[in-house]
């Protein structure tokens, strides 16, 4: 607790003391906008091409794991 | 040990590697739409973003040995996000939103018509905002990573963290016009517009 209030405030912040005041309905409404555009993208359907990359590079690490392990036999 | 003793552990060792390479790969694909996210906040363009995620996913994979199991997947990524976005993507993201307007205006979202709108405009007011106080603003304000995982992640004190955070609602309230309690009365179209968003959109 006093560490994190010692570590508050920023040195180069003189706005510090008129931020800390702000309405709570503004904050919450920010809040709210603010996980409506985050989950908007979140919610977005995922490119396959990403699944296909993972897929591959799992692939590549498992051809390279049987080599070698061929070779260590 | 028999040569046939030696081939088992081996194989036994083999599925040990696969079954961990199998759980690291589960963990990506779960932080996708997350990382996405993040990088489409970060650089204003979901095209941009896209490749800012292809390339996390790509340092991560080879750097899995990094991860340390048990402390949190999401940070470690949107470190490996964070650091490749401002060595590499920083100019980049500033030309496309020069030559192509922001993802603000362009994007397709998944909410009704009406939030979309409402949406458009508070992006176009986050995206205003300096990088450095966005960026926090969204990790602690959307993303679920606490305020140590955020100081963590950036590289600096808990209490820089707060002012920022602090900093860049003050911005938004402004930019959005939303700066006093009576600009929130149900009269003011930009607040009842926030309003909207809200609850449509958030954990549909």
């Amino acid at each position: 607790m006093n560490r994190l209030d010692a570590a508050m405030t920023e040195p180069d912040d003189p706005d510090e003391g008129f931020d800390l005041v702000m309405d709570p309905k503004v904050q919450e409404s920010i809040g709210r906008s603010l996980k409506a555009h985050y989950d908007d993208i979140v919610n977005a359907p995922v490119p396959d091409k990403f699944l296909v990359l993972l897929a591959q590079l799992e692939a590549t690490e498992q051809r390279v794991s049987g080599v070698s392990r061929d070779e260590s036999q | 040990m028999s040569p046939s003793d030696t081939a088992l552990a081996g194989r036994t060792e083999t599925l040990a590697q696969e079954r961990r390479t199998e759980d690291f790969k589960d963990g990506l694909i779960r932080e996708i739409p997350n990382l996405r996210a993040f990088a489409a906040s970060l650089s204003g363009s979901i095209q941009l973003a896209d490749d800012l995620v292809q390339d996390t996913l790509l340092k991560a994979w080879g750097n899995s040995d990094k991860f340390e199991p048990g402390t949190s997947l999401r940070a470690w990524l949107f470190t490996i996000l964070r650091n490749t976005y401002y060595s590499l993507y920083r100019k980049r993201g500033r030309e496309v939103q020069d030559s192509e307007g922001t993802y603000a205006e362009r994007m397709a979202t998944h909410g009704n018509q009406e939030s979309h709108l409402d949406l458009a405009d508070f992006r176009k007011a986050l995206a205003k905002l300096p990088e450095e106080q966005r960026e926090v603003l969204i990790m602690v304000g959307a993303t679920g990573l606490s305020y140590e995982e955020a100081a963590e992640i950036c590289g600096v004190a808990i209490g820089t963290i707060k002012s920022r955070v602090n900093r860049a609602r003050t911005k938004l309230a402004e930019l959005l016009s939303i700066g006093s309690v009576d600009d929130l009365g149900p009269s003011h179209t930009n607040a009842a517009a926030m309003q909207r968003v809200g609850p449509e959109s958030v954990g549909s």
